[in-house]
C-alpha cells in the first residue's frame, strides 16, 4: 500500500518542519514540535525493521537461553537454586512458542524472554568465582554481545550530538564485520 | 501589580517552567522585574520536592554559588492548581548546549566557561551545608554509606517504573554492589544534575546561574565529577567532557581549584551509576506517558533513548 507507513512518516515530518513549525510563534510550541520530529525520526529508524529485529532478537533469545538452561545444567549439578532456574527456562520456553508476527505479539514475547535472561545473568553472576564458572562464562559473553548489539540499533536523538562519534565507531566495526563473513 | 509577558519556557522537565514580567510601585516609584516561577507538574522525568530545591538555592546564594534569587515559596496548590515557587529571572544569557556550544557567540569564551563551570562546582563542594541550614536534607549514615544510599535509590526507581524486563540495568546494579567505590572524602553538598544545558552563561563564559537543583543532596563529591563527565553531556560527540574540556584537564583543574582527589576507578563507579540513575529518569517519562499521566511527547521520546544509555553501561563495566 502507498504511501507506505514510513513515506507517511516522512510526510508528517515535511508538514511539521515546512507548515506548522513556520507559524508556531512560541518558543515552548517550537520545543515541543522538535521532540515529536525526534519521535517521528525514531519510530521512521525501526519502522521498516521493527518485526524483523524482534523475530531475530526471539530466536537469538531462544537460543542464548536453551544454552544457558544446558551450561546451568552441568555447570552445578545438586544446586537447588539454580536448578528451579534451569525448569523455569525450560518451561518458559516451551510456553512462549507463538508463530504470530504481529508486534505486539512479537514484543509480549521479548518480554518474556527478556525477563529470563535478567535470571540468567543473576545467576552467572552468582557463580562468579565459584567453580563450574568456566563453563558459563563464554555463554555470559555472548549475552553481553547480543545486548549490545540490540542497544546499538534504531535512532537515538543523542546520534547526532553526543553519542555521535561513538556511533559512528559502532557502525563502522559492525559493517566491517559483515565485510569479513561476505568474504568468508 | 501587573503581571505581563507570561510565557511557558522549553526545558525544565521536572517542573513547569514560566516566565513572567510584573511591575508595581513601591515606594512611590515604579519597579520592573522579571520572575520565573516554577510550578509542579501533572506528570514529570523525577519526583522531587519542590522545598528543597528551593531551600538549597537559596542557602548556596550566599556562599558565592551563582543561582537567581529565590523569592517565593508556596506549597499550598490552591492558588495556581499545582504549588510552584518564584525566582529571579536572569536576562542576557543562554543555557542550551546548542547555543552555548554550537554559537560561533560563545567560541571565544570556552575556556573561561570551562574555567568558571569547575570553580563553581569546587565551591557547591566546599559549602557548609550544616551551618546553612541543610542537614535536614538528609545525611548519609556514614562516608562510605553514601554509595549504596543512591543504588538504593535508584533501584527502587527502576523496580517502581520499568515497562520491561531491563537485563543490563539489573546487572549494572549488581555490578556496582561489586565494585564500591572507597568511602566519600567528606560528605558534601552534591548537585547531581551538574553538566553543560544546566547553567545561564553570557557570551563573556561567564556564568550567571546554575540551575535545576531538583536532584540535589548530601553526598560523594565524585558523583558530581563523573554526572559532569557522562557521554549524554558530550554535546559535540567527542570524548570532551560538556563539550567544554578534556578529562585529565578537568580533573586537574578541579584539583587545583581546592576541589577533592579525584580516583578514576571512583569517576568510574559514579559514571556507570549516573548512566543507570539517568536511564531510571527517562523510565519514569516513559512510565508517566504510557500511564495516561502525560500527552508530552518528550516522555514518549524518552523511553525510546534507553537503549544508547545501555551501551554506556556496558561499555563502562567492561563487559
Amino acid at each position: 500500500m502507498r504511501p507506505t507507513g514510513l513515506e507517511s512518516i516522512r510526510a508528517i515530518q515535511a508538514a511539521l518542519a515546512d507548515i506548522i513549525v513556520p507559524e508556531l510563534t512560541s518558543a515552548f510550541a517550537q520545543d515541543a514540535a522538535g521532540a515529536v520530529q525526534m519521535l517521528l525520526e525514531s519510530l521512521a529508524g525501526d519502522w521498516d525493521t521493527a518485526a524483523e529485529d524482534l523475530r531475530r532478537d526471539n530466536e537469538a533469545l531462544s537460543v542464548l537461553l536453551a544454552s544457558s538452561r544446558d551450561a546451568l545444567d552441568r555447570a552445578l549439578p545438586g544446586n537447588k537454586s539454580l536448578a528451579s532456574t534451569v525448569t523455569d527456562i525450560e518451561n518458559r520456553l516451551r510456553e512462549i512458542q507463538d508463530d504470530s508476527l504481529t508486534l505486539s505479539s512479537l514484543a509480549s514475547r521479548n518480554h518474556a524472554l527478556g525477563a529470563l535472561l535478567e535470571r540468567i545473568l543473576v545467576a552467572f553472576d552468582d557463580l562468579t568465582g565459584q567453580s563450574g564458572y568456566e563453563k558459563v562464562d563464554g555463554l555470559r559473553r555472548d549475552i553481553y554481545v547480543h545486548l549490545r548489539q540490540v542497544a546499538t540499533r534504531g535512532w537515538s536523538f543523542w546520534d547526532v550530538s553526543s553519542f555521535r562519534e561513538r556511533m559512528i565507531a559502532v557502525r563502522s566495526a559492525a559493517a566491517e564485520d559483515d565485510a569479513r563473513g561476505a568474504v568468508r | 501589580m501587573a503581571i505581563s509577558a507570561l510565557h511557558r519556557i522549553p526545558g525544565g522537565f521536572s517542573r513547569e517552567t514560566w516566565s513572567f514580567d510584573a511591575r508595581w510601585r513601591e515606594y512611590g516609584r515604579e519597579v520592573h522585574r522579571g520572575f520565573v516561577l516554577r510550578r509542579d507538574p501533572d506528570a514529570s522525568l523525577l519526583v522531587t520536592d519542590r522545598d528543597v530545591e528551593f531551600r538549597v538555592m537559596d542557602a548556596v546564594a550566599v556562599h558565592g554559588v551563582p543561582v537567581p534569587k529565590m523569592y517565593w515559596l508556596e506549597n499550598d496548590g490552591s492558588a495556581l492548581d499545582r504549588p510552584f515557587f518564584v525566582m529571579e529571572r536572569i536576562d542576557g544569557c543562554e543555557t542550551h548546549p546548542s547555543k552555548v556550544l554550537m554559537d560561533p557567540r560563545f567560541f571565544s569564551a570556552r575556556d573561561r566557561l570551562a574555567q568558571e563551570f569547575v570553580d563553581i562546582l569546587v565551591r557547591i563542594h566546599a559549602f557548609d551545608w550544616r551551618a546553612g541550614g541543610l542537614a535536614s536534607l538528609g545525611v548519609p549514615a556514614s562516608e562510605a554509606g553514601c554509595a549504596i544510599g543512591e543504588i538504593q535509590k535508584w533501584e527502587a526507581v527502576v523496580d517502581r517504573d520499568s515497562l520491561e524486563p531491563q537485563p543490563v540495568l539489573r546487572a549494572a546494579f549488581r555490578w556496582l554492589r561489586r565494585n564500591l567505590p572507597p568511602p566519600a572524602q567528606r560528605i558534601v553538598l552534591v548537585h547531581a544534575d551538574y553538566r553543560t544545558g544546566n547553567f545561564l552563561c553570557n557570551s563573556e563564559g561567564e556564568i550567571k546561574g546554575v540551575l535545576d537543583w531538583e536532584m540535589t543532596h548530601l553526598g560523594d563529591p565524585m558523583e558530581d565529577i563523573a554526572w559532569s563527565c557522562m557521554r549524554p553531556w558530550r554535546w559535540l560527540g567527542d570524548e570532551k567532557i560538556g563539550g567544554l574540556m578534556e578529562r585529565a584537564d578537568f580533573f586537574r583543574s578541579y584539583q587545583q581549584a581546592g576541589g577533592f582527589a579525584i580516583a578514576a576507578d571512583a569517576v568510574r563507579f559514579w559514571e556507570v551509576l549516573g548512566n543507570v540513575k539517568f536511564a531510571a529518569i527517562l523510565l519514569t517519562g516513559a512510565r508517566s506517558f504510557c500511564d495516561g499521566r502525560t500527552r508530552n511527547p518528550l516522555m514518549a521520546l524518552v523511553g525510546r533513548n534507553v537503549a544508547r544509555l545501555e551501551l554506556e553501561i556496558m561499555d563502562l563495566m567492561g563487559v
